[in-house]
């Protein structure tokens, strides 16, 4: 897995969050959001995780540098859960500009984009 | 698949004011054959690669894409407020691809950490119970067949399920209940008895308790049931009673670094006096897209000649695509009892594509 790491970390994901969003969020934190181990945020309120394509860079990279597993062990892990009534993946949006849209308009939503694609109609937040 | 579209637009007619149906699935197309094997002479049965009991999947020296084929639709409908149900179809090679409903259940999310569970499930028994038809979720071509040897792998019931986290620790937890009645049975009727065999598991009451640190996972479960039996109507008796009872005891633990990996299993079921264990262990290395791993299963009954086979196998797995992979698969089986032979001693090849959707 390290040689993909540093092929796809040309890619700088950030975490992006509603503007209105005063949760803390650690590396942890988000781990356990897009895996469904958390649903809520650390002020108590309800968060919904936005995912992008598997196809896109910015997911190989956010799979490898947060999740920690490449997306095909990322996709054999939701298909246990989905298949078994445990669990129900993020939705998927098809590019940055997709997710920010979301994030922009949903306080309870949580997202990650390149850090190129970042905007002020979010909050970004670094995941280092 | 009629039945199947019109339950799909019902369902879909009844909830569709404030409901969002989803649907996913699952395939493997795998074939395969036994490249030498005993058989049973005893019980005149040709060389035979029992590749998984519940099912039957029982491949020979023709090469056959039947016995493990299989495709599953699930549908799923969130009625909101959490509250949703569930519907899984799955048609397979080994029972002529006859689509049957597997899994139909309605889920209510009581709070972020409970929720319960009313319907027909696979009955968790073993880790891989649960996702034993979604062969993406795991590397071999299938769970180790030693390991899962029980006629009965669904159950009608209810189920209350935990989530939450414990500092570090992600921790699931499930109690369930409930009653399997299985008319022809298919491992016993085809397999074993060879006669139309009815096999009723009531009073099914288990838990499961799973504990999930990064590269860690430890899970520990408990199982009891009564058992009833009819052979071609007639009721079995075990010394003298139409009832025996069952409990089953598993451990799990599983390590998983990323670039290696580690599976291990073991299991007992204790019915009436006897006790049958069970394990398994596998390793296997991960180079970019592709697995390799080595494994190995036993199942020994405890008593003289008792059921006694286990299975060495090696293969690989290759994600040649995001939502796909390709299995290839060497297993050699060791059948070392007589009376209660299963399928001989055999060597076997198998390859296939799992998919999910």
């Amino acid at each position: 897995m390290g040689c993909s790491i540093s092929f796809f970390s040309t890619a700088v994901v950030v975490i992006v969050v509603h503007p209105s969003n005063d949760a803390a969020l650690d590396a942890k934190d988000v781990q356990r959001l897009f895996l469904g181990k958390e649903k809520k945020f650390s002020n108590g309120k309800e968060a919904i995780p936005i995912n992008q394509i598997p196809s896109s860079t910015v997911r190989s990279a956010f799979d490898a540098d947060a999740l920690g597993r490449s997306s095909t062990q990322i996709a054999a892990y939701w298909s246990k859960l989905v298949f078994t009534g445990k669990g129900i993946p993020p939705k998927e949006l098809d590019d940055d500009s997709a997710v920010l849209a979301v994030v922009a308009d949903n306080p309870n939503a949580i997202g990650y984009i390149d850090s190129a694609s970042a905007s002020d109609a979010v909050k970004v937040i670094s995941l280092n | 698949m009629k039945k199947l579209l019109s339950i799909a637009i019902l369902t879909a007619g009844a909830f569709s004011a404030n409901a969002e149906i989803s649907f996913s699935g699952f395939a493997s197309i795998n074939a395969g054959k036994v490249l030498s094997g005993t058989g049973v002479p005893q019980f005149g049965l040709e060389p035979t690669f029992l590749a998984d009991y519940p099912l039957v999947s029982a491949y020979t020296e023709e090469f056959s894409f039947k016995p493990e084929t299989l495709i599953g639709l699930q549908a799923y409908a969130d009625l909101s407020n959490g509250l949703s149900a569930t519907a899984q179809i799955v048609a397979r090679g080994t029972n002529d691809f006859d689509a049957t409903f597997e899994w139909a259940y309605v889920s209510y999310e009581i709070n972020d950490n409970w929720t319960v569970q009313a319907g027909k499930k696979r009955l968790p028994l073993f880790y891989y119970s649960d996702f034993f038809d979604v062969g993406y979720a795991y590397p071999w071509m299938r769970a180790p067949a030693d390991n899962y040897t029980w006629q009965i792998f669904n159950y009608n019931g209810i189920n209350a399920q935990y989530t939450d986290n414990w500092g570090d620790w992600s921790i699931t937890g499930e109690i369930y209940g409930g009653r399997e009645d299985s008319e022809d049975n298919k491992l016993l009727s085809t397999f074993f008895f060879s006669e139309p065999t009815k096999e009723i598991w009531k009073d099914i009451v288990g838990g499961v308790f799973l504990a999930t640190y990064d590269w860690l996972e430890l899970r520990a479960t408990h199982m009891r049931y009564t058992n009833e039996r009819f052979r071609s109507g007639e009721q079995v008796l075990w010394d003298g009673s139409p009832e025996r009872d069952g409990k089953f005891y598993g451990l799990a633990a599983n390590v998983d670094m990323g670039d290696w990996f580690v599976l291990s299993e073991r299991n007992r079921l204790t019915l009436q006096e006897t006790d049958l264990d069970s394990l398994m262990l596998t390793l296997g290395v991960r180079l970019d897209a592709v697995t390799l791993f080595t494994s190995y299963s036993e199942l020994e009954e405890d008593i003289l000649d008792g059921e006694n086979h286990n299975t060495t196998s090696v293969g690989g797995r290759w994600d040649f695509h995001p939502s796909a992979a390709f299995k290839l698969q060497w297993d050699k089986v060791k059948d070392k009892s007589f009376d209660l032979a299963v399928a001989g001693d055999s060597k076997s090849v198998t390859v296939g594509i799992d998919l999910i959707f």
